[in-house]
Parts: structure tokens; sequence; C-alpha cells
């Protein structure tokens, strides 16, 4: 089943810590076509900004690098807005509810997050990068 | 180069469809089928998105907790770009 990934495991896959061997595992599996990860214009975007404020080290060529691994991304619509005006997440912030929203438009019931926030979403299920077992289910590697 | 024909079956309102998005373009039919066939499964082979991430796997990027790289993105309407990164 198709899934959505979240900005944070493109931007974890680029730096040292914890999350970067299970992030760039989905990425490989993903870029091999084993996986049906897919990325979104709005969480490219994240990256993006993520990329250019500097803040997190030299990421310069990330975005484009994530671009060609992920194209053609899932596109956020006029439906994508309305669906995401009428989400009820109090937790979500905008650009969070865009993403889930994107989920709902495309039939997608799964995110790729360490964002807890999406824990609470009506018919999205969060799969943690450190959640070693849900991630290997995800990836259908025993 | 295009060498190879694909005979497809589609509803009378996608066809209509396509027509009337053809003559607002000025483009053929076909020319669409082709631009939405790229679109949709992409134009790059599994060659260059694995070395994509070969490249992402060779940075060396500064670790921000969650709360920090949430805290980032929220502030990305808030913030001014340095010139220097513009």
């Amino acid at each position: 089943m198709t899934f959505l990934v979240d900005a944070n495991v493109v931007i974890y896959s680029a730096i040292e810590s914890p999350y970067r061997a299970p992030c760039l595992e989905l990425l490989s599996a993903i870029a091999r076509g084993r996986a049906p990860g897919r990325l979104s214009t709005a969480i490219l975007e994240e990256v993006w900004h993520v990329e250019r404020s500097g803040r997190a080290g030299d990421l310069t060529g990330l975005t484009s690098r994530a671009y060609t691994a992920f194209t053609p991304l899932l596109p956020v619509t006029d439906t994508t807005f309305s669906m995401a005006l009428s989400l009820d997440a109090p937790a979500l912030g905008t650009n969070d509810r865009l993403h889930a929203a994107v989920c709902h438009e495309h039939s997608i019931d799964s995110i790729v997050t360490a964002d807890a926030d999406f824990d609470g979403v009506s018919g999205l299920r969060r799969v943690d990068p450190l959640d070693e077992p849900a991630l290997r289910t995800l990836l259908g590697v025993s | 180069m295009l060498g190879e024909r694909l005979q497809i079956l589609v509803s009378t309102d996608q066809r209509r469809r396509l027509e009337v998005e053809a003559k607002r373009r000025g483009t053929s039919v076909g020319s669409l089928v082709r631009e939405a066939i790229d679109t949709r499964y992409g134009a790059v082979t599994e060659d260059e998105r694995t070395r994509a991430v070969a490249e992402i796997a060779a940075m060396r990027g500064t670790f921000l907790d969650l709360d920090a790289l949430e805290h980032l993105v929220d502030e990305e309407r808030l913030a001014v770009v340095p010139q220097s990164r513009r």
C-alpha cells in the first residue's frame, strides 16, 4: 500500500542521528521501486526551506536529490485544500493538515514520520522511523 | 524518439476533455497523453533515483531535534532568507 513520507524523514536521511539508518533504508527501498512511498509538493517545500535556512548544516542539493528520488510528487490541489480545511485534527498545524489531506485524497492510510502529532488523525496510521517492526512491515520485509 | 504505438480505450468524456484541453493549448491529444505519462509516472530512471539517495547518504548535516525542526518549518513564513542563500 502506498504511504506518504514526511519531511523529517528526508532531512534525517542527510543528518547523523539514530533516525538516519532507517530513513535511508526507506529512501533506498523507494528509489529501487521496492516500496511505494510518495512525497508531496508541500512536504518537499519544507525540506527546501530547511536546506536553504542553513540551520541544519550544509544540506546543499538535498531537495533536488529528494525530488529525483521521488518524482512525480503528489500535488496539493484545490481538492486537497478543501479537505484540509474540513479535517478534524486539532493537534495539526496548517502544513501538516495539507499532508494529511493529501493522504485522504489519494487513499493513503500511512505516513512515515517522527512527528507524533499525526497519531491522532482519523484514517491515518503513523509509522515512526525508529519503529523497526512497523517499518519492516511497511517495506514488506520479514 | 517516438517509436512505440499504444492503443487505448477511453470514455467519451475523457476523450472530450482531452480534445478541449488540446485545443486550448494548441497541441495534440497524443502530446497531452505523453505529458500525462511523464507527469504521473516520472521520467527518472531507477539508477538516477538510487544515485540521488546515495548522494543524500553522503551528506553530513547538523542534527536538530524534532521540536527544533518543526519550529524551523513553522517559522518559514516569518523568516527572511539570508541574502547569500537567495
